[in-house]
């Protein structure tokens, strides 16, 4: 009954895009979410989709290379190429399942600009790409009558003889824990903002997937570099879209100046997202700030545009400021917005345990590297979400027989049990909110040894009290409460994961900037950070970035 | 006060009391009716011919408002539906260069739409133009000990944005504020906002008298004496499919329904006879005892 | 944030919970700290965070596009993660209540199943016609601006929750999947608006809609699904699907106002139901009796305006726009 060739956790972008592939070779497919796949945070991406397409003389390499610069030469650049090769048959098989992107006066495919970039081939649907390309993603899965395990939680990974051989997840609307028995596993469970405050990812972004690799001993690479969104709303962190700077819009500080011309005199606000986020944090730190922000101004941009392209902002702007973007400019700041760093994949999402693969955000191919471009991740979901369900139908076609232990489950529902039993300890919110402090002044948009030190000591003394935490539902159905503290188990351990990739790499590059040692070292650190758990124990350690074409420069926009 | 009066369709057909009682309040309340100005208005559309040619029906209720403004008289309403199309005409209007598409059409009959003039519903007018103290003073039978349910009828509520409650606020509880006045009690229930069921009575005659029961019924359960609507097409419902609706949910409801300009009548000291409140389906007769009125 | 006043809000939440009491419903208040800018959501987490942690609702990108935290609020249904609590509370209270139309797991959660059901019955996915492309179908992009309206809709359930027509009839398909069919009829690239249609004028589809607005009242995101399935009533009638009552009453209402610039109501329903239809005219017959005995003696021979001519030169002009 709970038994399939490919399993596949987390149902946004990445997941479904698996699926439907897994789906379409003819695989006993499941996808499983903790929420109903259109409540995905991937509906929460506005600006755009990148992709070079040839037919109108747009080259791969170009789009290569800008990434590659983008990551601070720290993408595996053989993935990289995969991930622009195959962007613009992707993107035409996006538009053929109904997507209703943008178009030119030809009615052929629309572009804007987007950050990193050289030329536009950023394809968008309005301000609100992500919950089009979603829901059509969706739709396709209804028609083809996918099974959704819809609110389902996983709490752990099965893995036998070093092999992944399913899930025990608890479906969350009765609160019973059931063996999911799967020849392969596909993690597809995006990031996890929720670790920082504020963010701008949804409560929901808890780095599910990666703790549970994690724990499985695959390895986490890279997890130092923490995306800062240049324009998130200073309070509740909701993102604003890069999409507004590509169409135009300016960066402004507190004497009504254009910074970026000073920090990035070509790309200006399009320069790379760590770049336009460590100058405006600059800007603030040096008193040219407005109440801890800068300004982003649209008006120029004018009211029939604004309209058009970028709706969602403006519906964002007046509902959660009182600001009409047409007449006011809007008070931005850094926010912590994405994880470049994930569980270690090849090439083809297969991760270090065999039988577990891995694609999107949770991922790490590594096509971002120290920082990724806008409307590349959604490109990186499609792409790799398709990928991973190749390697996964293949991998599943070899497996035969699948194994279950009765006494696997018994051990964790009782575990999940004493979770529910325990009483007057401390509240889990109480914990999430240190843990969110901690990391966002840690390891921010600069960061140094002392920081980073500090975070993690605070990571781990939170490791130590979250036994010790309790909640105040002890019944059956529906229990979010115990959701809630299942994921801060989770978001600790990728936390403290963050800084032993941080206080480790002894450089700065992309978005890890350290102002205690601020030049980037290729000859001791072109090399992605591993931090896994070996034996129970975590282990440090390093391996080399995969070089094709593009020798690394130094870094200017 | 003078107003262009547009008395609708149903008005002048299957609900002639609401005219008859409109004329008689108005002569009292100080709301001069200017009946000619609209003689060659149409019909609004009543939102069926809108679902048909939007282009259309906003053609024909911009001319409607054109005839008044040519007359230099803003429109007075004594239906929601009416109020309710002609606002969000209004509404659509507002875009220059739909007004101009619009008015291009309406020159070629010598007609303008400027728009200067919002159309309103009489029980707006009485609540916003003439006030609490006004109509306090013209009253001279306080409705004590008479408990009414509000129905406000869909038009009159929704969207709030056409209908301008964000400028007006005082129109989402018009109908409660005028029972106050007259001295009655308010008997709030869910369904004072929901509709009616009337669109679809000829084409989904059972969901549409679910809808009558469900709010007469909780009206009268709540302890109501009377339901008052500013909405003869929501009066049409409630009163002539009412008998019905109760066979349906095999209950008796019987709860009178009236007309806005009639409860303000029996208000100002007019007799039920000249209000023709004897005229509905539901009989008035136990309510205007209640009222100690000679039914 | 800058800290600015605090408030102490009541907040009464309908709960419900199949562990307790058999599932019966209860208010339960709370009393909550909250700062000037909070929304709604921003409290009911505080209630779930600090508070009870046994309140269950759904919730996720607090930016009002995931489309999680719908529920209603003072009797309306509600996007939270946008409605500002300084905007509701009444005297410093809110009442806050799962959505209606829609069975109740626990709490302020309910069972979105019957609305899925329904998003699937309207076949929510391209069906292009004819050669795939190689490259991308080529379509205006006025028609793809227009299709963002629809597309933004996120599925929160709040215009299902509180459409008047769901509560008296279940099988409706209701202003959702309707307006996700109409995003599919008005792409060019769909090839089975045909067929879409046909479906759609069964029991339980466009028209049974009652036009009360409550969808267009409640949507978060300005879809205006009551609009949608106008123009989906448009197109049926300008694609002869049309033999229903409500394509009749619309053809009919539009006659009637051609011709004589204003409705008469006996008509209407005749020309609606059919002349000859002797068996729906007699099920109409009581009412109309009951209508003569109270004194309403509607005019058989109706008014017209004025100026009729003139209004038919306009729907001459108009009718085919």
């Amino acid at each position: 009954m709970y038994e399939h060739d490919i399993l596949i956790v987390g149902a946004g972008l990445a997941g479904l895009r698996a699926a439907l592939e897994s789906i379409e070779a003819g695989k006993n497919t499941a996808v499983l979410s903790k929420v109903h796949p259109v409540r995905s945070h991937s509906c929460a991406a506005q600006g755009g989709i990148n992709a070079a397409l040839t037919d109108r003389g747009d080259d791969w390499k170009d789009h290569a290379f800008s990434t590659i610069k983008g990551s601070d030469y720290l993408a595996d650049q053989e993935a990289v190429e995969i991930m622009c090769k195959e962007a613009g048959e992707n993107l035409i098989e996006l538009e053929h399942m109904g997507v209703i992107f943008s178009r030119d006066e030809e009615g052929r495919l629309g572009t804007r600009r987007f950050g990193g970039q050289s030329v536009a081939r950023t394809f968008f649907v309005g301000a609100i790409t992500g919950s089009a390309m979603l829901h059509v993603l969706y739709e396709q899965t209804v028609k083809k009558q996918a099974q959704v395990y819809e609110e389902w939680f996983v709490t752990k990974l099965i893995i036998e003889d070093g092999e992944c051989r399913g899930v025990i997840a608890m479906d969350i609307h009765s609160g019973k824990l059931e063996i999911i028995k799967a020849k392969s596993v596909i993690l597809a469970t995006g990031g996890a903002g929720r670790i920082f405050e504020p963010s701008t990812n949804a409560l929901i972004c808890t780095g599910d997937g990666l703790a549970l690799a994690y724990d499985a001993g695959a390895s986490l690479m890279d997890m130092e570099m923490i995306q800062y969104h240049p324009t998130g709303l200073a309070g509740n962190g909701i993102l604003l879209s890069e999409g507004a700077r590509g169409e135009g819009a300016y960066l402004l500080n507190s004497n009504g100046e254009r910074f970026m011309e000073d920090y990035a005199p070509e790309y200006l606000e399009l320069a790379s997202r760590d770049v336009v986020s460590r100058s405006e944090q600059t800007e603030i730190n040096e008193g040219r700030g407005i109440d801890g922000c800068v300004l982003l101004d649209c008006r120029h941009l004018g009211k029939s545009l604004i309209e058009e392209k970028l709706g969602y902002l403006q519906e964002v702007a007046t509902e959660f400021r009182g600001i009409d973007l047409t007449e006011q400019p809007i008070p931005v700041k850094p926010t912590m917005h994405y994880i470049m760093g994930g569980i270690k994949t090849d090439f083809m999402g297969q991760t270090d345990v065999p039988g577990l693969f891995a694609a999107g955000e949770c991922a790490n191919v590594s096509v971002h590297g120290g920082n990724r471009l806008g409307a590349n991740s959604l490109l990186d979901t499609i792409v790799f979400g398709r990928r991973s369900a190749r390697a996964a139908i293949d991998y599943s076609s070899q497996i035969n027989s699948i194994s279950r232990s009765k006494e696997e489950l018994n051990n964790e529902t009782k575990r999940i049990q004493n979770i529910i039993n325990k009483t007057n300890g401390e509240r889990t919110s109480t914990l999430r909110n240190e843990m969110g402090e901690a990391m966002t002044l840690g390891l921010g948009v600069f960061r140094d040894t002392r920081s980073i030190e500090i975070a993690k000591q605070k990571i781990l003394n939170l490791i130590d009290r979250y036994k010790n935490t309790s909640i105040d539902n002890k019944g059956k159905i529906f229990n979010t409460d115990l959701i809630f503290n299942l994921e801060l188990k989770y978001m600790l351990d990728v936390a403290l994961t963050m800084c032993v990739g941080a206080e480790n790499r002894k450089e700065s590059r992309g978005a890890h900037y350290r102002t205690d040692i601020t030049e980037r070292d290729d000859k001791n650190w072109l090399k992605h950070t591993h931090v896994a758990k070996i034996d129970g124990e975590v282990q440090f350690y390093t391996s080399d970035v995969n070089i094709t074409k593009w020798k690394p420069e130094i870094r200017k926009y | 006060m003078k107003f262009a009066f547009f008395p609708g369709c149903v008005s002048r057909g299957a609900c002639p009391e609401l005219y008859t009682s409109t004329v008689k309040i108005s002569e009292i309340l100080g709301i001069e009716l200017d009946e000619k100005a609209l003689e060659a208005a149409s019909c609004t559309g009543a939102g069926v011919l809108q679902e048909k040619n939007q282009l259309l029906g906003d053609t024909l209720n911009a001319r409607n408002i054109a005839l008044a403004e040519k007359q230099n008289l803003p429109i007075l309403t004594i239906c929601s539906t009416c109020q309710g199309v002609m606002s969000q005409a209004e509404y659509r209007l507002e875009d220059e260069e739909y007004r101009a598409q619009i008015n291009e059409t309406l020159a070629e009959e010598g007609l303008e739409y400027t728009g200067k003039t919002p159309t309103r519903h009489i029980l707006w007018i009485i609540v916003e133009e003439i006030g609490e103290k006004k109509f306090k003073s013209l009253v001279k039978r306080q409705l004590d000990g008479l408990k009414l349910a509000p129905f406000y009828g869909c038009y009159l509520v929704r969207p709030s944005k056409a209908l301008k409650f964000y400028e007006k606020p005082e129109r989402e509880t018009c109908l409660e504020d005028l029972t106050e006045w007259v001295g009655a009690t308010v008997v709030d229930f869910p369904g004072k906002t929901a509709c009616c069921g009337f669109p679809i009575v000829t084409i989904n005659e059972k969901a549409s008298l679910k809808m009558v029961g469900n709010h007469t019924s909780t009206a009268k359960d709540l302890g109501a004496d009377a339901m008052v609507t500013p909405c003869p097409l929501c009066h049409l419902n409630l009163d002539q499919y009412q008998d019905r609706a109760a066979w349906m949910m095999e209950r008796e409801i019987d709860l009178p329904i009236i007309h806005v300009p009639q409860l303000v009548g029996l208000a100002l000291g007019l007799d039920p006879e000249e209000l023709k409140i004897n005229k509905h389906v539901i009989s008035t007769k136990k309510l205007l005892t209640e009222i100690s009125l000679k039914p | 944030m800058v800290q600015t006043a605090k408030q102490t809000i009541q907040i009464e939440i309908k709960r419900q919970d199949p562990e307790i009491n058999n599932g019966e419903s209860y208010n339960q208040v709370y009393n909550v700290e909250t700062e000037d800018w909070f929304t709604v959501l921003d409290a009911l987490i505080k209630i779930r965070e600090e508070i009870d942690g046994t309140l269950s609702l759904r919730c996720a990108c607090r930016a009002s596009i995931c489309g999680s935290c719908a529920m209603r609020v003072n009797g309306q249904a509600k996007l939270v993660c946008k409605t500002k609590l300084s905007v509701v509370e009444k005297n410093n209270k809110i009442l806050v209540e799962p959505l209606g139309n829609m069975p109740v797991i626990s709490d302020l959660a309910t069972d979105f199943k019957p609305f899925w059901d329904k998003f699937n019955a309207v076949d929510p996915y391209m069906k292009p016609e004819g050669e795939v492309p190689d490259g991308e179908y080529l379509a205006p992009n006025d028609d793809m601006v227009h299709l963002v309206g629809v597309m933004n809709c996120i599925m929160c359930g709040a215009c299902v929750s509180d459409c008047t027509v769901l509560e008296v009839k279940d099988n409706f398909l209701g202003p959702a999947a309707l307006a996700k069919s109409y995003r599919f009829i008005a792409d060019p690239r769909d090839g089975s608006q045909i067929e879409r249609l046909q479906n759609l004028e069964k029991d339980g589809g466009i028209w049974d809609c009652t036009r009360c607005m409550q969808c267009v009242e409640v949507c978060p995101k300005d879809v205006d699904p009551m609009e949608r399935i106008m123009s989906l009533r448009s197109k049926s009638i300008e694609n002869k699907i049309d033999k229903n009552y409500g394509a009749r009453h619309a053809k009919a209402f539009t006659d009637l106002i051609k011709s004589n610039g204003i409705l008469n109501e006996i008509l209407l329903i005749l020309k609606t139901k059919g002349l000859f239809n002797i068996i729906e005219l007699a099920k109409l017959l009581p009412i109309a009796i009951g209508a003569q005995l109270a004194g309403k003696r509607p005019p058989f021979l109706s008014h017209s305006s004025k100026n009729k001519n003139q209004i038919k030169k306009i729907f001459k002009k108009l009718e085919n726009k």
